[in-house]
């Protein structure tokens, strides 16, 4: 105890302001340091800045006369320029050795292509890094004419080292990216090289950098998202300055670009607004701003971080509709009108009224709908009868005829022409399968509360349960309802309501399991919403050689509903991305493997005569960043323990900046960890990358903290625990550098990776 | 009011009332309800002392077993479908009704107990009480049988134990210190051993402790480390270490009782089953031999491993092509294609235990049939491209020989362990690739005649991989295979670690629970809990248009949302204003607000929010602990709105606590006013709605119509 009394200084200055503490029981420590000294422009946020941003202005010096001087002059520009170096070799050395395509260049290579011959194609991801994929071919002189199949051998029209080398100069770019963040961090000389090294020297950061693939910017972005937020803090002392508009813009374009590449940039997103929210708080506090500037620090982090970012996601989307202007693969996934425009599409010129005996395809109006499809499967649940879905690809199976009633007469080929209106009682006969559209009361697999819809019958067996009644919504080119006569194609905006049950045909993403191919579950609905643009569905496709065809016009479709409506379907197929129970995926792994290393992914075929390549990640860096992570939770406890019984182990301000470096560094790490933890899709080590820049942050800090700012170690232990720690660094990444570069002949004769028995390599 | 039997004859009223209410017709319906159909049969399961396997730990259900035991049921009825009658095959349910009826009754006194220990006066207890008295929720849920009953009995008293505790602060250490911290402990375990949701009772308490302990080690409290140590161990003893101890004792009286083979065994490993009487298991497992004929069984699908002599076509739809080898599939049936012969690949003795087929040996398998060795190579399996073809190979070819080893791989065994039918759970390993024989319940096309598939899965360890040898058919001498082992009694039954059987257990509870994602009719997200969006329909009866449907009550419900909103907002506001430099709410009463409505409110968040990470299918009786916790929060946010004072101290004062000067919650006429006005609203709404709580009288579609307040409640029978 006595020891305690002397060791606790300042105890009375902190006294005087936590008169009020007594009631709120569990303050944190930071609180009480913000309500004694009112933050801003005090000495002690200076303290902390890095070299060179303290805001002692340098005096300008005499232009440079000799090199040494301009070398020293320009000291601090040596270190990054040497890291960018050293990046270029370890992210281009033989990067086109391996001539086939490898891993996931299957995709992104050819969604790259689809850009140079303009063909619309549907993916899950943004479109952004994959239109810099396309841009990487446009430079190099790539023709888009490559199918990109997995293992296949490059052929020698495609310039993909070219390629690869572009989109790698991305991955090169995380060094200096990483060597200033560190600076701004306000890390010491040494901490910062530790941490250039360890993205530097990273085997899975560089391997995934070195091919087709979205990580590479995905990953730049993120750090260059993290830059700008350390960048922008070292300039809240001079709120509204140049500077500071500069770096707040700067992380709102930023993280702009990573939400375009994979919405995984959600998280980082989320780091930012949670600096955000805390530093609006913290400027709450400040009785003496006045409340205008309050409310302009307000408006300027909505316009640079939510309106910026908004107008970037949506320009990388507005860019990606003007290129892809022709008819491809994706069609289906858009709305009928979407289609109607791109070129090589022919719907403007289907017939335009619907007739009795018409083929058409039915295309769901809700945001990311489908086409009416069904095929010969079974329902295994339920009636058992064939399955009716939603499908997003063009397909034979998506026919369906208008036919008369059962009671009616037989469609006659020859006989007079009937158009379908509003009201009519039809049937709706599968062209393929030759059943009809039929619905009972009988629960639908995943919306229990909804009747299932299935195809029943055959062109003579078939009941009362087959009817369904044409209702009319309006036409987006005639108007009201009223206006509309006969249902036309592509605008006619219809609802299907079953005759007998009353309730209304619906798909509204929901998503059917492995024994309905994934695809959308279609249901009829009893609650009669008439505002449910899930019950809404348009002609699509439309044929009868009796009727003229339509004249070519061009139908408009506003960008906006686009946008929104690829963005639904985006969403849509991620979340049908749930992991299989009945399929072993080899390459997947869970999230609780990650952070201990104890998983790798063979990136391709693993053949004696292939050239091999292994993600995994440096197994120094990563054990020493969850190291890191879970060291710093127990510091952080100790520390707050001492300070709940007034020992002082911080100089003024130094515990705001140790906390907000450690925040950057944990709540980073967590945001894009935990959510992988939480959703239910399959997750690949890969996954893991954008968190692992947080927990090198995090070793970084908690080495400079530490060790390499400590006063009671000597300089001597400070350079052997920098020596000692780069060195290993190195030396593993060195140990490693065949799985990065490429293995040739057999596995078996490079011996010694394997140094986790789960590891697949051999 | 505040007269000690003013408030002793106000809780008394209650807790009457709350009989009444809760037992009113409690033989209505004498059919099965909803869940019934599980725990009712759990109980009989005790009763039977026949093994059964369930998600949720045994307290509640041994207390319903012992409640269907007192009032003599004999656990005759099998509880399988909602609807079945009670009175026609004379089960004496309503005793084993009253008893979670009695529970629930019990829980109205101790939340009126909770807000009048926590200071809040007479009038606002009587109001928080009657939120949970009158409500239909409640009240359906505790009149059947069913666990929640006690489940939120139990929350409701550990809470009840840690303020009573928390009052005797300035007395540390006392005798009546540490009996209610120890009762607090042992109500915990009790609602942990119901529902696996105390854990979140748990996390509330815990939270409470710990900014407890917190405040204790700031300096200023001038306590030294070692005396805040000794606070941390005394609560560490008694919320963790007895409660765990009392949690074991459960379990430990759940085995003692379940002593006989039943529904429950195949669950359990072969070690545990073999511990029950009767058990399969105990009476058929005999060791193998080499040369004796077998038939294997997949553990989980139950298919034997079979082959005929088609072949594979050479040519699948998708244009894969096949080895055209044998068939080998799996099939449900007895069939002598199901046969099976253990080769041995090393030399045997004439006779004796050499013979015996043990962990991890090489052995080959021919099909009796077609005379042919089961073989597994590098083919892709007609319906996996991923996983490998099994086939068989004619015995006198010798030149695939290494292709037809496969080794028994025993689980959990030690090595030499000999391999048994039934209990011998094997996987088994393809020598020369690694791959495990494998099946799933997809069928194979015509051409097999939809059997099941049998493949190699590359992931030798996979768990339903797994393979039980289901009968020896003849040895190669054809003796009468029961005189070998030398004893033809029933072997006695053996003993297992009581900790083995509980931690595994433990962990098939929490696996089973996680997989619980079955789609459900009624069942429903946590977002629309609190605002009553959907019910669930507990039963029908067709003839007289009666049913049972859960559902909250519409006033009650949506006044506990609004309290809690209202308590966020002025915990926002208070906040904001703070920081602002502005002090609004006078310092005693944003104690009050902040600890003893803040703990209300951190049980509610505890109790509901964890759901939404639950990928499991989940209901709205879910709720009814949170929403325990937010009649708890209404109480106080009501309190802070009508009245300027509370009542101080609530603390009991020890020897040397310094007082500020008592005061008294004052709360004027128009409180009363508001408060009457409001329980005769709650109480209509419970009349309007009760049709549906119990089930009578029945209605009809009009009458349905009136009382759907929703258009989301999925009530039957509802007009056109």
């Amino acid at each position: 105890m006595a020891e305690e009394s002397t060791r606790r200084r300042n105890v009375s200055s902190t006294f005087a302001g936590s008169k009020k503490e007594e009631d709120f029981g569990y303050r944190d420590a930071n609180g009480v340091q913000d309500d004694v000294d009112g933050k801003g422009l005090s000495a002690k946020h200076v303290k902390f800045l890095p070299r060179g941003q303290q805001h002692v202005r340098r005096r300008a010096l005499p232009p440079p006369s000799t090199l040494t001087e301009f070398i020293q002059q320009n000291w601090e520009w040596i270190p990054p320029i040497i890291y960018t170096l050293l990046a270029a070799f370890t992210r281009f050395y033989q990067i086109g050795k391996a001539n086939v395509v490898v891993w996931d260049e299957a995709h992104f290579g050819k969604f790259g292509g689809h850009y140079l011959k303009r063909e619309f194609y549907f993916d899950v991801h943004p479109p952004l890094g994959k239109m810099l994929v396309g841009l990487a071919g446009l430079l190099s002189g790539y023709d888009g004419s490559f199918e990109f199949k997995s293992g296949e051998v490059y052929p020698d029209h495609v310039p993909y080292t070219a390629m690869r080398v572009i989109l790698a100069s991305f991955g090169a770019g995380m060094v200096p990216v990483g060597w200033f963040t560190a600076i701004e961090l306000g890390f010491s000389q040494r901490a910062c090289h530790l941490v250039a090294l360890m993205v530097l020297f990273d085997c899975a950061w560089a391997t995934i950098s070195r091919f087709i693939l979205l990580d590479s910017m995905l990953l730049f972005f993120t750090f260059t998202t993290v830059y700008g937020l350390t960048k922008f803090h070292n300039q809240q002392w001079r709120s509204f300055s140049i500077d500071w508009w500069f770096w707040l813009a700067f992380t709102g374009v930023s993280i702009g670009c990573v939400i375009s590449v994979k919405w995984v940039g959600f998280f980082v997103t989320a780091l930012v607004g949670l600096y955000t929210i805390e530093d609006l708080w913290d400027k709450f506090g400040e009785l003496q701003m006045p409340v205008r500037v309050y409310l302009r620090h307000w408006a300027a982090r909505a316009l640079c971080l939510i309106v910026l970012p908004i107008l970037v996601y949506m320009a990388s989307f507005k860019i990606h509709f003007l290129i892809l202007n022709h008819s491809g693969p994706g069609d289906a996934q858009m709305s009928s009108l979407f289609q109607a425009n791109l070129r090589g599409n022919d719907f403007a010129q289907n017939p335009l009224e619907v007739a009795y005996g018409s083929k058409l395809t039915l295309k769901n109006m809700g945001w990311g709908g489908g086409l009416l499809h069904s095929h010969a499967h079974q329902y295994p649940t339920g009636s058992q009868q064939q399955q009716v879905t939603c499908y997003h690809y063009k397909d034979d199976n998506n026919n369906f005829l208008v036919m008369p009633r059962w009671d009616e007469n037989d469609y006659d080929p020859n006989g007079d022409l009937r158009f379908l209106e509003d009201g009519d009682i039809i049937r709706l006969v599968h062209h393929a399968t030759g059943r009809n559209l039929h619905s009972h009361p009988v629960a639908a697999p995943i919306t229990r509360l909804n009747n299932e819809v299935s195809c029943y019958g055959n062109a003579t067996i078939g009941d009362y349960q087959d009817y369904w009644v044409v209702e009319v919504v309006d036409d987006l080119h005639l108007g009201s309802k009223g206006n509309v006569h006969h249902i036309h194609s592509l605008t006619t905006r219809l609802r299907f309501r079953h005759n007998a049950q009353g309730c209304y045909l619906r798909a509204a993403n929901a998503i059917l399991p492995q024994w309905g191919w994934k695809q959308v579950e279609v249901s009829c609905v009893k609650e009669n919403n008439p505002k449910d643009a899930h019950t809404y569905w348009n002609v699509e496709s439309h044929w009868n050689d009796r009727l003229p065809r339509g004249e070519v016009k061009l139908y408009r479709s506003p960008f906006l509903r686009d946008f929104w409506h690829l963005n639904v379907a985006m969403m849509t197929s991620n979340n049908a991305l749930i992991p299989d129970p009945d399929k072993e995926d080899i390459l997947a792994s869970t999230p609780y493997q990650w952070p201990w290393l104890s998983v790798g992914l063979r990136m391709c075929g693993w053949g004696d005569q292939q050239i091999k390549y292994y993600l995994l990640g440096n197994p120094l860096v990563w054990w020493s960043g969850t190291a890191s992570l879970i060291l710093s939770l127990m510091a952080l406890g100790i520390y707050l323990l001492r300070m709940q019984r007034r020992y002082n182990d911080f100089e003024p301000g130094q515990f705001d900046h140790v906390m907000y470096v450690g925040k950057v560094a944990f709540v980073g790490w967590f945001l894009h960890y935990l959510p992988f933890l939480i959703m239910g899709r399959v997750t690949y080590i890969h996954h893991y990358l954008p968190a692992l820049w947080f927990s090198v942050i995090m070793t970084g800090h908690l080495l400079d903290h530490f060790v390499f700012k400590s006063k009671r170690l000597s300089e001597r232990t400070k350079w052997t625990v920098f020596i000692f720690c780069a060195l290993a660094v190195i030396e593993t990444f060195l140990w490693f550098r065949g799985i990065t570069f490429g293995i040739e002949g057999p596995i078996k004769d490079h011996k010694g990776l394997l140094w986790r028995k789960s590891w697949n390599i051999y | 009011m505040e007269k000690p039997t003013n408030v002793y004859a106000t809780g008394f009223i209650l807790g009457a009332l709350a009989f009444a209410v809760r037992l009113y017709k409690i033989s209505n319906p004498d059919e099965v309800v909803f869940d019934e159909v599980h725990f009712g049969k759990f109980a009989a399961y005790y009763i039977l002392r026949e093994y059964y396997f369930d998600v949720h730990p045994p307290l509640a259900k041994l207390l319903l077993g012992a409640a269907g035991w007192f009032v003599g049921f004999d656990g005759q009825f099998d509880f399988e479908n909602i609807g079945d009658s009670y009175t026609e095959h004379h089960v004496p349910y309503i005793g084993m009704r009253v008893f979670p009826a009695v529970l629930g009754s019990l829980t109205i006194p101790l939340v009126f107990a909770i807000m009048r220990e926590c200071g809040y006066p007479t009038l606002i207890a009587a109001f928080s009480a009657s939120l949970v008295l009158f409500d239909n929720g409640h009240v359906t849920q505790v009149r059947l049988i069913l666990l929640d009953a006690a489940l939120v009995f139990f929350m409701t008293m550990s809470l009840y134990s840690y303020v009573r505790f928390r009052k005797l602060r300035y007395w540390e250490f006392t005798f009546e210190w540490w009996a209610w911290m120890i009762a607090t402990g042992v109500s915990l375990a009790c609602t942990l051993g119901c529902k696996m949701v105390g854990l979140l009772t748990f996390a509330t308490i815990g939270t409470a402790v710990l900014v407890d302990l917190w405040n204790l080690l700031d300096i200023r409290k001038g306590l030294s480390l070692e005396h805040v140590a000794k606070h941390f161990f005394a609560r560490a003893l008694g919320l963790i270490v007895v409660p765990f101890f009392v949690y074991l004792s459960f379990f430990w009286i759940h085995f003692k009782i379940l002593t006989h083979s039943g529904t429950g065994d195949s669950f359990m490993s072969p070690a545990f089953q073999e511990t029950l009487q009767n058990n399969e298991m105990l009476l058929n497992s005999q060791e193998i031999r080499y040369y004796d004929t077998v038939t294997m069984r997949h553990k989980d699908s139950k298919v034997f491993l079979h082959s005929h002599p088609d072949r594979y076509p050479l040519r699948y739809d998708d244009g894969r092509i096949s080895s055209q080898g044998q068939q080998v599939t799996g099939y449900p049936f007895n069939d002598t294609n199901n046969h099976w012969q253990i080769v041995p690949t090393k030399s045997l003795p004439p006779t004796g235990r050499g013979r015996v087929v043990r962990h991890k040996d090489v052995v080959q398998l021919l099909h009796i049939n077609t005379d042919s060795y089961l073989l597994t190579h590098d083919v892709a399996s007609p319906l996996m491209p991923t996983n490998q073809e099994f086939t068989t190979w004619a015995v006198n070819d010798t030149t695939r020989y290494d292709d037809t080893l496969f080794e028994i791989n025993i689980i959990e065994a030690h090595d030499g362990e000999p391999w048994k039918t039934k209990s011998g759970h094997f996987r088994l390993v393809h020598v020369p690739t690694r791959v495990s024989m494998w099946t799933h319940s997809e069928a194979l096309p015509d051409w097999a005649f939809k059997q099941q598939e049998i493949n190699g899965n590359k992931n030798a360890q996979e768990r339903t991989a797994t393979w039980f040898v289901d009968e020896i058919i003849n040895d190669e001498t054809g003796a009468d295979l029961r005189n070998r082992t030398g004893t033809v009694e029933p072997k006695p039954v053996k003993q297992l670690n009581f900790f083995r059987k509980f931690f595994e257990l433990q962990m098939l509870m929490l696996q089973h629970n996680a997989g619980l994602t079955a789609s459900h009719p009624y069942a429903s997200g946590p977002i629309n809990w609190p605002f009553l969006i959907s019910g669930i329909s507990f039963w029908t009866h067709n003839d007289t248009q009666r049913q049972i449907y859960m559902i909250g009550n519409v006033v009650g419900w949506w006044t506990c949302v609004m309290a809690l909103s209202i308590y966020v907002g002025i915990i926002s506001a208070d906040l904001l204003a703070r920081r602002r430099g502005v002090y609004p709410i006078p310092e005693p009463l944003r104690n009050r607000l902040w600890n003893s409505t803040g703990l209300f409110f951190a049980a509610w968040a505890y109790h509901y929010f964890p759901f939404f990470l639950m990928s499991r299918q989940l209901f709205l009786h879910h709720y009814l602990p949170a929403h325990l916790a937010s009649a708890l929060v209404a109480g106080g946010v009501f309190n802070f709105i009508v009245s300027e004072t509370i009542n101080y101290p609530i603390s009991i004062p020890g020897p040397n606590t310094r007082l500020r000067p008592r005061t008294h919650a004052e709360l004027g006429v128009r409180s009363f006013i508001a408060v009457g006005v409001f329980v005769a609203t709650l109480i209509a709404m419970f009349l309007y709605l009760s049709p549906l709580t119990y089930g009578t009288p029945g209605l009809d579609g009009d009458q349905v119509n009136r009382r759907r307040l929703l258009s989301t409640w999925t009530l039957h029978f509802a007009g056109k």
